[in-house]
């Protein structure tokens, strides 16, 4: 093990070296600008053993990324809020054309008005261009993500967005263990692929398709990516036994077991929710938490398996849904649980948009306004 | 679990000294988290920085509303620092050339004087982080080796023991308040 002390942005420029990525393709913007700064960095000085691409914009970039994963390279990029909204139209053809990119987005709420700090706003507005989504909470968690995404994205071939909080994790400096890089190479080994383009025998891919084809395709990336959960769950495990390491699967819990309240909460929320399940517990109320690590594939039936019957939910989301009862989580939620609706109390509160700072008192507070506990 | 607030304008290095006693913290076993402002990051311009030392996981995200301690560059900010938060028996560093009434248990520390008496100025611009990095080692327990070591890796030969060396003056002088 090494340790690192360092700024969320470095982290994720460590574990990309450390993932032995190729070629990075990769545009700034606040707040991930230091990542694209150490890369480039780390690149120029020979460091790091990989091509950096500055391209003029993320459209480019996501574009670059597809083209170097076409011919077999691991390729790598980051970005934030505009930026990935601007890639969006990317986004599909990367999943579509099933390549194993890996993808940093640091959270940051969307234009207009102007602003810089976290919401997740942007990558929930990407929610359904096929790719898988994780969520970290800390930077650590940043780090074994990253890496544990490559894992995956090269099994399922599916791209991976590794999402972490905008300034509360990004400029955040906090202590990193890495893997010695043999114990990284052993659990990165390059998987073979499933089609690569050859320059030297051009061939067209992906044109254009009808109705007796493209439903075929978009069937399988549905299927795929569903069954994927499989995959990040053996990601972690087998990371785990390497490592020693764990920050949950598809979920992690936090003193679920005779739980019956419940707070759900995503990101660097769901770090502090800890302190709000141990100031709860103090007061009597059986708390429990469930951090959402993986949106895409949405674990429903790993959430359900830990609500008890009778439970009390409570949904924290850093998005708002528009034209619905509350936030995206919140919805995702409500319909994976619609079984057992008779069975659940489910609540949801809005909280931390636009970085609006979110602390454990205002999420217990959150569970005790919802539900009367004195009865 | 202790957490410190600093308080200063842009450019005084804030950032720089929040994360050199992080360092120094972790010499000494302890779990850190420093964090700057959330804010967009201008010279001349209040901006703040947090530090928080355990000897156990952190898992706080949020800003810092009250701390234990205070670390205030400039005068003119200590009455908006107080105000953004402090822990009711809190206790407040400020660089300043005189002894302040305050209503909690505050330590002035002439910072930029050590700075200019010690050469160590750029551009005009004293180094007062340097001589408070010293100061708030002293105040929250870190051994001054462990400081030394932490700015000898940042600044790499001379520049290290230099700032080391200022740095010392700094944890002396606070010393000499406390006994």
């Amino acid at each position: 093990m090494r340790r690192l002390f360092d700024t969320g942005c470095h982290v994720v420029a460590q574990a990309v070296k450390c993932a032995d990525v190729d070629m990075v393709a990769a545009y700034p913007i606040t707040p991930q600008t230091s990542v694209v700064e150490e890369i480039a960095a780390l690149t120029e000085s020979g460091e790091m053993n990989c091509r950096f691409l500055p391209v003029e914009g993320e459209h480019s970039a996501m574009a670059a990324c597809v083209a170097a994963a076409a011919v077999g390279a691991r390729a790598f990029t980051a970005t934030s809020s505009q930026g990935l909204l601007y890639m969006h139209e990317v986004l599909h053809m990367a999943s579509g054309c099933r390549f194993p990119l890996v993808m940093v987005n640091v959270n940051r709420a969307v234009f207009a008005p102007w602003t810089l700090w976290a919401d997740h706003s942007d990558s929930l507005a990407q929610r359904d261009t096929g790719w898988l989504q994780l969520y970290c909470a800390s930077l650590q968690e940043v780090f074994n993500t990253i890496l544990q995404a490559y894992y995956i994205a090269e099994r399922v071939r599916i791209p991976v967005m590794v999402n972490m909080d905008g300034f509360i994790l990004s400029h955040c400096r906090m202590i990193v263990e890495m893997p010695d890089q043999q114990v990284i190479d052993k659990y990165l080994q390059h998987q073979p692929n499933g089609w690569i383009a050859d320059p030297q025998n051009p061939s067209a891919y992906a044109c254009v398709t009808g109705a007796d084809l493209y439903p075929g395709f978009r069937e399988e990336l549905f299927n795929d990516t569903k069954n994927a959960d499989k995959t990040i769950i053996e990601a972690a495990k087998v990371y785990h036994e390497l490592t020693g390491m764990w920050d949950g699967d598809l979920i992690d819990t936090y003193r679920c077991d005779d739980a019956d309240t419940f707070i759900i909460a995503i990101g660097s929320m769901a770090a502090e929710a800890r302190i709000s399940v141990d100031l709860l517990r103090e007061q009597g109320i059986k708390a429990g938490l469930i951090k959402i690590r993986a949106l895409r594939p949405f674990p429903a039936a790993a959430i359900s398996d830990v609500l008890s019957d009778g439970a009390r939910v409570m949904v924290l989301d850093r998005n708002y849904g528009f034209g619905t009862e509350g936030g995206i989580i919140f919805a995702e939620l409500k319909a994976a649980l619609f079984e057992r609706a008779a069975q659940l109390q489910i609540a949801n509160k809005i909280m931390g948009i636009g970085g609006a700072d979110v602390n454990y008192q205002m999420m217990a507070d959150a569970v005790t306004s919802a539900w009367d506990f004195r009865r | 679990m202790l957490e410190i607030r600093f308080h200063g304008y842009g450019g005084e290095g804030i950032v720089t000294l929040a994360e050199m006693l992080a360092s120094a913290s972790i010499k000494t076993g302890s779990q850190v988290q420093s964090l700057p402002s959330f804010g967009v990051e201008r010279r001349g311009a209040p901006v703040k920085a947090l530090l928080r030392i355990s000897d156990q996981e952190i898992f706080m995200r949020s800003e810092c509303r009250i701390p234990d301690i205070l670390v205030v560059l400039n005068q003119k900010l200590l009455a908006s620092a107080i105000e953004q938060g402090i822990k009711n028996n809190g206790r407040i560093i400020l660089n300043h050339h005189q002894q302040l009434e305050c209503l909690y248990p505050l330590t002035c520390i002439n910072a930029t004087k050590i700075a200019i008496d010690e050469n160590l100025v750029v551009g005009r611009v004293p180094f007062i982080n340097i001589p408070l990095m010293g100061a708030v080692a002293f105040e929250i327990g870190i051994p001054f080796e462990k400081l030394e070591e932490a700015i000898c890796e940042k600044w790499a030969g001379k520049v290290g023991i230099r700032n080391a060396e200022v740095a010392y003056i700094g944890y002396e002088t606070m010393q000499e308040r406390r006994k």
